[in-house]
């Protein structure tokens, strides 16, 4: 009994205790961002030019830049900037944002924005060419430009209107620019313009916008892979204005019949398909061990070009002309065919990671259906594929 | 009787009132006729554009006998303001960000900003009476990896759709490709018509769009001679310029040979450039010099466009050369030397022409498309003798790439160059 009171009493103390420890919490405390934002102590970039301090604002042939007194949206005066591009590489100026002390922009990345105010003289804009660049200390530099969404009014015109550009929108992951260390921010002007303009602050910002991943690209690394599956991936076949092409169904995949006349002039002779949708098509953890497959059906072996586009690179084409090595005699009328990549003259220097397109010329004229492109493993010799035993 | 005037009078006040704040829309629509053949239709009428990418010379254009003007963006009202009372119309460009310029087709912050943004400019601009069609982009295609500005693109011609039923929309490449085809069919089914801005590759792009199944109409956006891209370089990549008359030739022939020729599904063409500006020279694609004065080719078009040529012609270079090697070939001098240009020209039926010869440095750029480049100045150098066909000249003390200069022109103004570049070293 005396146990269990003592037990109960020491329960009850270590909860006063706890108790008595924890803090007040209000239903309505601001977020971790706010005080983060609270907390960053270089909040201001311009307000007026006695107090903030520029660099590039010397006159050139290709920009004036003045501090002007009246109609400043703030302070006694405010940035007065006109260029013309026409006749420089580069137009800028800089701000040294609390004199060039590194600022650490991680915590209030996602939460604040750069803020101007900004007007012209007559008309109305919908943009400026101008960009907004953040510099490092190692000098990497990441950019972003006004956009329509953060533009007070949609236009820029003779009222101050109210600028933001978030600290997502700047590419900063993709120049590997420290977030953690900047050290300055440009103001880059491209063509021409003029602009009024003033209070550049950091201020609280909502960002709800996301970058996806998505780059139309489809990898491959195994084998077999069939090729060109999809008749709207073909091109060269339209019977409304050639017969030379028209899709078959002898084989189990898609197939092209040609009819060619070689005599005629204007005769369409070539056709060809996207490996995989239009679709960057990677090949490159494959490409050296594959050779691309199809069947024949004829009296006798066609003369045929193929060709390879990549999307991009240094060497963008590939081309062969077949010859018999390409092709085994299965019988009957059917042949199969065999081309080993690093049998394609300049094959190394080919972008692998960007296959567009195949494409076949006949050479001949001549009757044949061709089809079931596969893309097959291949070790064997690339100057004798048909000798290589594991077909 | 005269209260009857004094209505009268008032209500053709309000009719004329109502016409100048309200100008008439234009009804355009993309029809086939009934050979089968694609046919723009503006107000109930077939309209084939004869048209330029032109900002200025509106006259001129007129005059010529063009009918449209191709512009590539929206920031300038004036220019449409000008075409309307010139009687030209417009097809306007929406400037869609290419890839290549810094456009992420991921970020979604950047695309909706876009987005939005060119969908107030077509509330602007929808309801100008000079308005022909929407150019959704141009050349958005040109070295892109990401196929995602299609959506952009089609977002935003059907947006027109539902804002602007009486103007079709286009999309403008940089050439075709299979790929380019099959992209804008699948993605873009709210675009009409396939803009084509096409140089050398205009030979095949009317068979070219039929094998890659293209079925709608297209216009031939941008078009004239081979581009500097296209052009042979000399050993210290500088490009080879063709002289005025080749180029003319050029022009002619393509026009009534492949643009005119395809009444299936061509609906139209602008010739590029009715103007001046600087691509890898600042005479190549131009059809005026940077003084404003016509070259021949706006002769060309005279002819393309009405069948019948200019009472005044402008003289023709036909070929040049420099220590009698021909314009093809790479030129290179000694510095401080004393070489001869050679020029060989068509006087047509100007009774007196005038020669000139300015020398720049080579303007080197790895700009692309229509991208802005830099004009060079020019540099002082010493004539030792210059004729009508000749001109003895010292080459340049200092060591470099440059490009050498003849004008031939009439004393209307209207002009001829050709251009030789050459190495001193």
């Amino acid at each position: 009994m005396k146990l269990t009171l003592q037990i109960t009493l020491a329960i009850l103390f270590f909860c006063s205790l706890s108790c008595g420890n924890m803090r007040d919490v209000s239903i309505y405390e601001p977020s971790k961002s706010i005080s983060a934002f609270k907390q960053f102590p270089h909040k201001i970039l311009f307000t007026n030019s006695e107090e903030n301090g520029l660099w590039g604002i010397k006159n050139n042939a290709c920009k004036e830049i003045s501090f002007e007194s009246s109609n400043s949206y703030i302070g006694k005066d405010h940035l007065y900037i006109k260029w013309n591009a026409s006749k420089c590489n580069y137009i800028g100026m800089g701000l040294k944002w609390d004199n060039y002390k590194g600022k650490n922009l991680m915590p209030i990345l996602e939460t604040t924005a750069i803020e101007l105010h900004v007007r012209i003289d007559s008309g109305e804009l919908s943009n400026v060419p101008m960009f907004f660049i953040l510099e490092d200390y190692g000098g990497k530099q990441c950019r972003a430009n006004i956009n329509y969404l953060d533009l007070e009014g949609g236009r820029i015109d003779t009222e101050w209107r109210r600028i933001r550009i978030p600290f997502q929108a700047f590419n900063y992951a993709k120049r590997g620019v420290n977030m953690s260390n900047i050290k300055e921010l440009r103001l880059e002007f491209q063509r021409n313009g003029h602009l009024h303009i003033d209070n550049i602050v950091i201020v609280p910002h909502d960002y709800n916008y996301k970058n996806t991943t998505n780059k139309f690209t489809k990898v491959f690394n195994s084998h077999p892979v069939q090729l060109g599956a999809g008749k709207e991936y073909w091109w060269g076949v339209n019977t409304k204005y050639s017969s030379s092409f028209k899709f078959g169904g002898f084989f189990k995949n898609e197939s092209v019949v040609v009819d060619l006349d070689l005599s005629k002039e204007d005769t369409w002779d070539t056709f060809g398909f996207s490996p995989y949708m239009w679709m960057h098509v990677d090949l490159s953890s494959i490409y050296s061990t594959s050779a691309i497959k199809f069947k024949i059906k004829s009296s006798k072996l066609p003369k045929l070009q193929a060709f390879l586009f990549a999307y991009t690179g240094e060497r963008r084409r590939l081309q062969k002309i077949l010859n018999e090595s390409n092709f085994i005699d299965k019988e009957n009328g059917i042949f199969e065919a065999y081309i080993p990549l690093k049998s394609l003259m300049g094959h190394s220097k080919f972008s692998w990671d960007n296959l567009k397109e195949i494409r076949f010329r006949v050479l001949e004229g001549t009757q044949f259906e061709i089809g079931d492109f596969q893309l097959i493993e291949f070790r064997g010799d690339p100057k004798k594929p048909n000798k290589w035993k594991g077909i | 009787m005269e209260r009857n005037i004094n209505l009268l009078f008032c209500l053709l006040f309000s009719l004329l009132f109502t016409i100048a704040v309200h100008p008439q829309v234009s009804k355009v629509e993309v029809t086939t006729n009934a050979s089968g053949n694609f046919e723009l239709q503006r107000n109930g009428v077939p309209y084939y554009i004869k048209g330029a990418g032109a900002k200025d010379h509106f006259d001129l254009l007129v005059k010529s006998g063009a009918n449209s003007i191709r512009i590539w963006s929206t920031n300038n009202k004036a220019l449409l303001d000008s075409a309307h009372q010139h009687g030209l119309t417009v097809t306007l460009g929406l400037y869609v960000r290419p890839e290549r310029s810094g456009m992420d087709y991921n970020n979604e912050y950047a695309v909706k900003g876009q987005i939005e943004q060119l969908k107030n400019e077509v509330m602007k601009y929808k309801d100008h009476p000079a308005l022909l069609v929407w150019g959704i982009g141009n050349e958005v295609d040109l070295r892109y990896s990401n196929f995602k500005v299609w959506k952009t693109i089609e977002v935003l011609a059907k947006f027109i759709k539902e804002v602007d039923p009486n103007h079709p929309t286009m999309t403008v490449t940089a050439g075709i490709d299979p790929s380019k085809a099959y992209y804008i069919k699948k993605y873009c089914p709210s675009v009409d018509i396939l803009g084509l801005n096409v140089y050398g590759s205009i030979e095949n792009a009317g068979a070219n769009l039929r094998k890659f199944n293209w079925d709608k109409p297209y216009i031939v956006s941008e078009w004239g001679v081979n581009g500097p891209f296209e052009a042979r370089r000399t050993s210290w990549k500088a490009k080879i310029e063709p002289p005025n008359g080749l180029k003319a030739d050029q022009r002619l022939r393509r026009y009534k040979e492949l643009i005119e020729k395809d009444i299936e599904l061509c609906i139209g063409s602008y010739c590029f450039l009715w103007g001046q500006k600087q691509e890898s020279t600042a005479t190549w694609h131009g059809m005026f010099l940077s003084d404003g004065r016509p070259t021949e080719a706006v002769d060309v078009m005279q002819f393309c466009w009405t069948g019948e040529w200019p009472q005044s012609r402008a003289p023709s270079i036909k070929d040049i050369s420099l220590e009698n090697i021909g314009w093809r070939k790479d030129h290179i001098l000694a510095s401080s030397v004393q070489a001869t240009l050679s020029i060989e020209y068509l006087k047509y039926n100007n009774k007196k022409v005038i020669v000139e010869y300015v020398l720049y440095p080579e303007a080197f750029s790895n700009k692309i498309g229509g991208d802005i480049q830099k004009s060079p100045d020019s540099i002082k150098f010493d004539i030792v003798k210059q004729s009508d066909n000749e001109l003895i000249f010292i080459s340049p003390k200092k060591k470099g790439a440059y490009r050498l200069f003849a004008y031939v022109k009439n004393e209307k103004g209207q002009s001829s160059v050709a251009n030789i570049p050459f190495l001193v070293k």
